[in-house]
């Protein structure tokens, strides 16, 4: 038993990490809406399809989802977007209620779901602050050829347990035992989680936190960086940068901002 | 002794095995105690099954053995390390995998053509139907297993190794098998216990997809 415990990581809430504290940065003012990054996650991720009815059960799943949100009045109405997928939160809400330590957070600062060892209680979905946790009510099914085009590096999740956004971590952990064999550190911006990678805006970033130099870093220092639902203290991987509104910017400069 | 009687006995899912104890406390316990018992240490001995019959009796002791193959001439996704490596080798898979047809045929278009096991080499190659080997070591999907890193690892810890070697810390002495069987249990308590001396990462995330 002693022995054991030394492999959970989760009695530090936050632990040191070894190098890396992977994070994104969502530009809201690139975001289009177009859903490319649901798309290419749903494949990446071995997300089953979600039919209509399962939208209308409301239990779709989609580990990145785009909140689509209305502003002013028709005609003057204008459309804003807000990719939502898993905050990976240095202090998640998920983590302290899990009764089987299946989410924990990992040496690189990840919130990791493991799924063999889910019993489905779905605490973790319900203390979510931003429903980004999906339990699985079937067994996943595609309609043939799709159920030939699985990724092999992604488990196939089981009827019975939570799933969630894992910030593409076989592609973390390619990348890292690659350049561990070339004898380099990961450079910035050579993990592309699936999202990412697809997005036609470059509104997603993806990178290193504790690399000062990382585009990441940068850009969440920015004047228009925010984190959804800031005041919990859930201290979230993801960063907003809030839309550049032309008529907003002229009434700052108006007050002199 | 144990993993030998293990071996005989099936391997069950949890599932399964709940069904079963269940039906055992239904009916009162007593004599069918015994039987759960055995059901549940077959459950435990892990995927050690003895070897399974495959499509051609291939025979590592002869070509490894006797004709002198190195494992990267066939298994050619293990990577290059220090000076056992021949120019064979893939830089770097997951997979160690499985030689295709026509590797066997670069030798047995000539070598032992009128052994009837030979002959199914060629009806497959001639029909260009694959060889549908059975696995003999399989992990559950949950599972990243991924060769690289160990024969790298295992090559700087024991540069006096050759090739073969480092494969049998795993897989036993394969050059003097006719039937590949799996010797290692290859269980989480294994993978942990290895890591755990060498230092190697024992977090979920990097052996759980
Ligand atoms: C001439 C080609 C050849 C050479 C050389 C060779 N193998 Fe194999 N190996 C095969 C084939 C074909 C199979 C699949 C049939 C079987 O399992 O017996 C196989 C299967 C295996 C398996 C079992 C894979 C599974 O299904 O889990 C292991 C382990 C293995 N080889 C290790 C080695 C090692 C170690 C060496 C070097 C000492 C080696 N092989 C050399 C062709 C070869
Ligand atoms: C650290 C332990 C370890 C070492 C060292 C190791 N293997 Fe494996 N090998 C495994 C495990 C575990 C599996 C099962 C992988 C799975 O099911 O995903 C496996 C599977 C295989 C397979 C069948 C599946 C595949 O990957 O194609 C072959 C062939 C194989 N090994 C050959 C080799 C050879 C050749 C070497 C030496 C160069 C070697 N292995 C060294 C642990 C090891
Ligand atoms: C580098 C050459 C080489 C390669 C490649 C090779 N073999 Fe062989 N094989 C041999 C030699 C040499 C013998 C021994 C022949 C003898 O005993 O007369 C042999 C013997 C055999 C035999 C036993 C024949 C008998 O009945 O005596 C079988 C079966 C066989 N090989 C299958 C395979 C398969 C399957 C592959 C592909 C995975 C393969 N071999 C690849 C060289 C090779
Ligand atoms: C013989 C000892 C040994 C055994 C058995 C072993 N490993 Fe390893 N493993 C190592 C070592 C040593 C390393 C570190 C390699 C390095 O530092 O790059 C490693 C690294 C790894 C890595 C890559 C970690 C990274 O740096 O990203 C994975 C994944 C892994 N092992 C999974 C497994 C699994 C799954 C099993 C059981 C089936 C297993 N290992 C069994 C010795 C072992
Ligand atoms: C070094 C690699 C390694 C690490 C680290 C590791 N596991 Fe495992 N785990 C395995 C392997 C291999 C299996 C499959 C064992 C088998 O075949 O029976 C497994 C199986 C399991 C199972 C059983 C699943 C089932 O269906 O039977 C659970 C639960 C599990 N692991 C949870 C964890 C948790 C939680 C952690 C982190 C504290 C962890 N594992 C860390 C390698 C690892």
């Amino acid at each position: 038993m002693v022995a054991a415990a030394a492999t959970l990581p989760t009695d530090d809430p936050h632990p040191e990490t070894d190098g890396h504290r992977w994070g994104m940065v969502i530009d809201s003012d690139k975001c289009t809406g177009c859903q490319a990054c649901v798309v290419a996650c749903q494949s990446e991720n071995n997300l089953a399809l979600n039919e209509e009815n399962r939208v209308i059960e409301r239990r779709a799943k989609t580990w990145i989802r785009i909140e689509r949100y209305w502003e002013g009045e028709w005609p003057n109405a204008k459309a804003r977007f807000l990719p939502v997928l898993c905050q990976h939160c240095g202090n998640a809400p998920c983590e302290t209620v899990c009764p089987v330590w299946a989410t924990y957070h990992n040496p690189d600062g990840l919130n990791v779901q493991v799924y063999n060892r889910c019993i489905g209680t779905r605490f973790c979905a319900n203390a979510c602050p931003y429903s980004v946790r999906y339990f699985n009510f079937w067994e996943p099914e595609w309609p043939s050829p799709m159920d030939r085009q699985l990724n092999p590096d992604v488990t196939v999740r089981t009827k019975g347990i939570v799933e969630k956004c894992t910030f593409c971590i076989h592609r973390i952990n390619r990348t890292k035992r690659e350049a561990d064999r070339d004898g380099r550190p990961v450079a910035d911006g050579e993990v592309e989680p699936a999202c990412v990678q697809a997005c036609p805006t470059t509104a997603l970033v993806f990178g290193d936190l504790n690399d000062s130099d990382s585009k990441v870093s940068e850009l969440s220092n920015s004047k228009r960086a925010y984190s959804l639902l800031d005041a919990l203290g859930t201290t979230p991987a993801i960063t907003y940068l809030k839309k550049v509104d032309p008529s907003h910017v002229d009434e700052h400069e108006e007050h002199g901002h | 002794m144990l993993d030998a009687f293990r071996a005989l006995l099936p391997r069950l899912s949890p599932k399964q095995l709940i069904v079963i104890s269940g039906l055992g406390a239904v009916l009162g316990g007593g004599a069918i105690a015994p039987v759960i018992l055995l059901v549940v240490l077959g459950a435990m001995g892990g995927t050690i099954t003895g070897p399974p019959e495959q499509p051609i009796a291939f025979d590592h002791s002869v070509h490894v053995g006797k004709a002198g193959i190195a494992c990267e001439f066939c298994h050619r996704g293990i990577p290059v390390v220090g000076n056992t490596a021949t120019a064979m080798s893939a830089p770097v898979s997951a997979a160690a995998t499985i030689p295709s047809v026509e590797q066997c045929m670069f030798c047995h278009a000539v070598v032992a053509t009128d052994s009837p096991e030979v002959q199914k080499i060629r009806a497959a190659w001639e029909t260009g139907t694959p060889i549908d080997w059975v696995r003999v070591h399989r992990l559950p999907d949950h599972v990243d297993f991924v060769h690289d890193p160990h024969i790298r690892a295992l090559a700087e810890t024991h540069p006096s190794f050759t090739t073969a070697q480092i494969c049998a810390t795993c897989h036993g002495d394969v050059a003097s098998m006719t039937e590949v069987e799996q010797v290692r249990a290859l269980n989480m308590g294994d993978c942990q216990g290895c890591h755990r001396e060498n230092s190697a990462p024992l977090d979920c995330a990097v052996c759980h997809k």
